[in-house]
């Protein structure tokens, strides 16, 4: 699924503009605004995908923080949430380790609708049902400050070296 | 069988819903109210439940380990935990915690991991705290209150039911808000066949105007509502991510 271009954001504040390259190949251009939404407060942000990392459900918590309606993010593919910010490498490890069955954990910023961005600890799952697995689940908690810190220069530090080797 | 972490005052409303589960199934149904986690553990290892109110935490197990199946759970009534601490003390928020806080907890494990979870906004894991063990969330609120430990972890339903002089001197530094993970009714592989005529039963608790007392007493005033497996097993992987 193609995603449409993101609407340059209302002010205050401007914004910076990127064009992502997706894993299938479409592109679209996204709006970044420098300004982080809060996690909620004793929330768990919940969403659940097929086997290509579509959208096939997402909680009320979910839903307000990316800043989507339910009808936008049902049927879309999760990259909706990319930040341009994030490694490819992140992404790469997460879905090795959960196509080989395993549990991935791992710290994510991601971009809302509106060009915010929030960071996450995420947990992601295969659903395993008759042996099988049948989709993935992704659960994220509230992240500390100092882990966010710490992510974000090791994330600046991967994506200038994945630039660097284009 | 019921898991242990019901509020003493539930007891009674446990026992009208069995008398009014066995009159309307027909099954022959006797209570175990294990005490604790542990004793709840040798009822399991000794296969004497066949059906079980589980905790979340426990339910994990006992369908994907023990093969029990998921058939009911309680409406409006998630699972939620409370980490309190002092009306006069001086942390604010979560956040103020700081490693080597003292911790008043129960053998509640579902409180203690939801807990933990929380906890890791504040960079605290559970080896960076001192875990004074109590007996009953009410202990867990005396200690606190008395400042003898930071904060107290308590399972929120019990939190919210303390006398309003007790939470006047307690301060909530955070409340989960989770929804999705809630007690489970499950029915051992021995018994699937008897599910519908218990289902039916237990849906048809609060019909009758007589049955309200029963599921206020039981602290469930929303009665119960189907749940299939693949409802179960959502809850279990989500638990699931919880684990570390
Ligand atoms: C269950 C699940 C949850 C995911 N959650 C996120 C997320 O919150 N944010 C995000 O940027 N990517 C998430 N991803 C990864 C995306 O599918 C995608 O790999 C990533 O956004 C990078 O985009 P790309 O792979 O199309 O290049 C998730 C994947 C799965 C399977």
């Amino acid at each position: 699924m193609h995603l449409p271009d993101m609407q340059y954001p209302p002010p205050p504040g401007g914004a910076c503009e990127c064009r992502l390259t997706y894993h299938d190949g479409t592109r679209r251009l996204v709006y970044c605004v420098d300004r982080e939404e809060p996690f909620p407060d004793g929330r768990l942000i919940v969403s659940r995908t097929n086997l290509a990392g579509i959208i096939t459900h997402a909680n009320e918590a979910f839903v307000t923080m990316s800043g989507y309606t339910i009808e936008e993010l049902i049927g879309a593919p999760h990259h909706i949430l990319r930040h341009p910010e994030m490694p490819k490498a992140a992404f790469a490890d997460l879905w090795t380790t959960i196509a080989s069955g395993k549990k991935w954990h791992g710290y994510v910023k991601n971009l809302r609708k509106d060009g915010l961005f929030y960071w996450v600890y995420a947990t992601v799952i295969p659903n395993v049902r008759g042996g099988v697995v049948v989709s993935y689940t992704s659960v994220r908690r509230k992240p500390s400050r100092r882990k966010i810190n710490e992510m974000s220069d090791l994330y600046s530090k991967m994506l200038s070296q994945e630039r660097a080797a284009q | 069988m019921v898991a242990p972490d019901f509020s003493p005052d539930r007891f009674a409303g446990w026992h009208m819903v069995n008398t009014l589960l066995q009159s309307r199934s027909g099954l022959q149904l006797h209570l175990l109210t294990p005490s604790s986690a542990q004793e709840q553990a040798d009822l399991l290892r000794h296969d004497k439940a066949d059906l079980i109110y589980a905790n979340p935490f426990d339910a994990a197990h006992l369908i994907r380990d023990l093969g029990f199946r998921a058939f009911a759970r309680p409406v409006g009534k998630p699972d939620e935990m409370v980490i309190a601490t002092a009306a006069a003390s001086p942390l604010r928020c979560l956040e103020d915690l700081r490693p080597g806080s003292r911790i008043a907890v129960t053998d509640n494990r579902d409180v203690k991991l939801i807990g933990l979870r929380l906890l890791e906004a504040a960079d605290l894991t559970d080896k960076d705290l001192q875990w004074v063990l109590v007996e009953t969330f009410q202990a867990g609120a005396r200690l606190t209150i008395k400042g003898e430990v930071d904060a107290g972890f308590f399972l929120a339903e019990i939190y919210h039911s303390l006398s309003r002089i007790t939470r006047s001197q307690l301060k909530v530094l955070i409340e989960s808000a989770i929804f999705d993970i809630t007690h489970v009714l499950l029915a051992h592989q021995r018994i699937v066949g008897e599910i519908p005529a218990i289902m039916t039963a237990l849906s048809g608790i609060g019909q009758r105007s007589a049955d309200h007392e029963v599921l206020e007493a039981l602290g469930i005033p929303g009665g119960f509502e189907k749940m299939n497996d693949e409802e179960a097993e959502f809850m279990v992987d989500l638990m699931d991510t919880l684990l570390d």
